[in-house]
């Protein structure tokens, strides 16, 4: 999973599935560690991309009902 | 009887005159049945009591400042004139304003409402779609610059700033409102891009939130096919909107909390992962570990080891008899070797001894130099046959 591109919902979705599956004893090691990796990066991604939000706000319009 | 003959059309005229001028400026009261809203946009109803009745009309221009949409059954206060229509020969209320007949009237109108959509089932609880737990982006359907919609804002930039909000804006009060709330949310539908919408708007009379209580709100909202979180007046306001909804809020602000994690409860768990998800390496790798010592420690592994070393001893068993053998045999040989060698010096010496030589020996060691022998001391002669000791002997020199 490309880690730039991932949206910041998705982000924390994934995290959840990652944590339960670190507990999971079946996973294989070196998979563990990949996903412990990613974990890792995506914690990061949405730590960072937390702090420098900010609020948006669009008018629903023609224009943006177009596009 | 007369003796002047109108035609139809005079007479009609005179009466819609008379009609007309009588009856130009008058206010009934009575119960609304038969309501149609035309296509053109025209109203027609019958009001009526327990004994009469009469057709009604409210014109497009009219009706269009009527904050609520008629029922049948609904007691109404109908203010306009008389109007009468020649082509059908008829006479007819021209509705100018129409008030429901006293607040219970529009309770009853919400109770007679309610009762139909919760008989068609649009209030069914498992029909109602999930909320989203992190929303990308956040629908809002409020009116322009509301008080509701700067709370809305705020809430979502103090607890979720990383959502995209998009505004449709709709009147939320008085005519046309309802029209334009549904609206609103048909078009986020069609944008397709939000994953929830709120509806909402602040506390008022029961007339002001009147449009949330209207059938085309409703069923806007039900046929939505993004999640609608309704908020709207104050905690105790409870409209249509809200039993149709997906989640109801008791209020706008609410509703905004409602849809987004607050930012905090992130942070902490962020930082919780990544506590948590080193201890759970650790632990993941210690049950590993302790798996791999279990498996070694097993009997099928000690079996092999067992095998081995049991094969080990009796090479090195077989290894040592083998070389205690050879060794004996070494020396066997070696004590044969002498021993043959003995017998072929003792063959050499006989030899000589029969051509006549003698051995001298002293102390068992044969005398090879005269000057080694010790006077003192027995010397041997030993002889082809026979050997003789001397004892005392004396030496001349």
């Amino acid at each position: 999973m490309a880690a730039k591109k991932i949206k910041f919902e998705e982000a924390l979705q994934r995290l959840e599935e990652i944590s339960s599956l670190l507990a999971d004893e079946n996973v294989p090691l070196e998979e563990i560690l990949k996903l412990y990796e990613e974990g890792i990066k995506l914690t990061k991604l949405c730590q960072t991309k937390l702090k420098e939000a900010e609020l948006t706000i669009k008018k629903l319009d023609n224009e943006l009902l177009e596009d | 009887m007369s003796d002047k003959i109108l035609s139809v059309s005079e007479i009609t005229n005179e009466i819609k005159f008379t009609l007309e001028n009588s009856f130009s400026d008058i206010t009934v009261i009575g119960e609304i049945s038969n309501f149609t809203a035309h296509y053109s946009g025209h109203w027609y109803f019958t009001l009526k009591d327990s004994d009469s009745q009469i057709s009604c009309t409210m014109w497009r221009s009219f009706n269009s400042k009527v904050f609520f949409k008629p029922q049948d059954g609904m007691k109404i206060i109908v203010s306009g004139n008389i109007n009468v229509y020649p082509p059908r020969g008829n006479y007819q209320i021209n509705a100018k304003t129409i008030q429901p007949a006293g607040e219970g009237e529009l309770q009853a109108a919400f109770e007679r409402l309610k009762r139909k959509l919760d008989a068609e089932g649009l209030f069914e609880e498992n029909l109602k779609k999930p909320i989203p737990r992190f929303p990308e982006a956040i629908g809002i359907v409020t009116a322009d610059g509301a008080a509701a919609l700067r709370d809305l804002l705020s809430v979502a930039e103090r607890r979720y700033p990383v959502a995209k909000l998009i505004h449709a804006p709709a009147k939320v009060q008085g005519e046309g409102a309802a029209e334009e709330i549904a609206a609103a949310i048909e078009a986020l539908n069609r944008y397709g891009k939000v994953d929830v919408i709120i509806i909402g708007r602040g506390g008022g009379s029961l007339e002001d939130l009147w449009a949330f209580n209207e059938e085309v709100v409703a069923r806007a909202i039900f046929n939505s096919k993004i999640p609608v979180v309704s908020g709207v007046g104050h905690e105790v306001d409870f409209t249509i909107a809200d039993f149709v909804a997906d989640l109801r809020a008791p209020t706008p602000t609410a509703a905004m909390e409602l849809v987004t994690p607050n930012q905090d409860d992130i942070f902490a768990y962020l930082n919780d992962f990544l506590y948590t998800s080193h201890s759970k390496i650790v632990d993941y790798l210690g049950n590993k570990n302790y798996q791999v010592e279990q498996i070694l420690s097993s009997y099928g592994f000690r079996k092999n080891i067992d095998f081995i070393n049991t094969r080990a001893q009796y090479i090195d068993g077989l290894f040592s008899e083998i070389n205690n053998s050879v060794s004996d045999k070494i020396k066997d040989l070696s004590h044969r070797v002498s021993l043959a060698k003995r017998t072929i010096d003792s063959a050499d010496i006989r030899k000589n001894l029969k051509k006549g030589y003698s051995i001298v020996k002293q102390n068992g060691l044969i005398i090879k130099d005269s000057e080694k022998i010790n006077s003192d001391k027995n010397i041997n002669i030993q002889f082809y046959e026979n050997e003789i000791e001397l004892e005392k002997w004396q030496l001349k020199k």
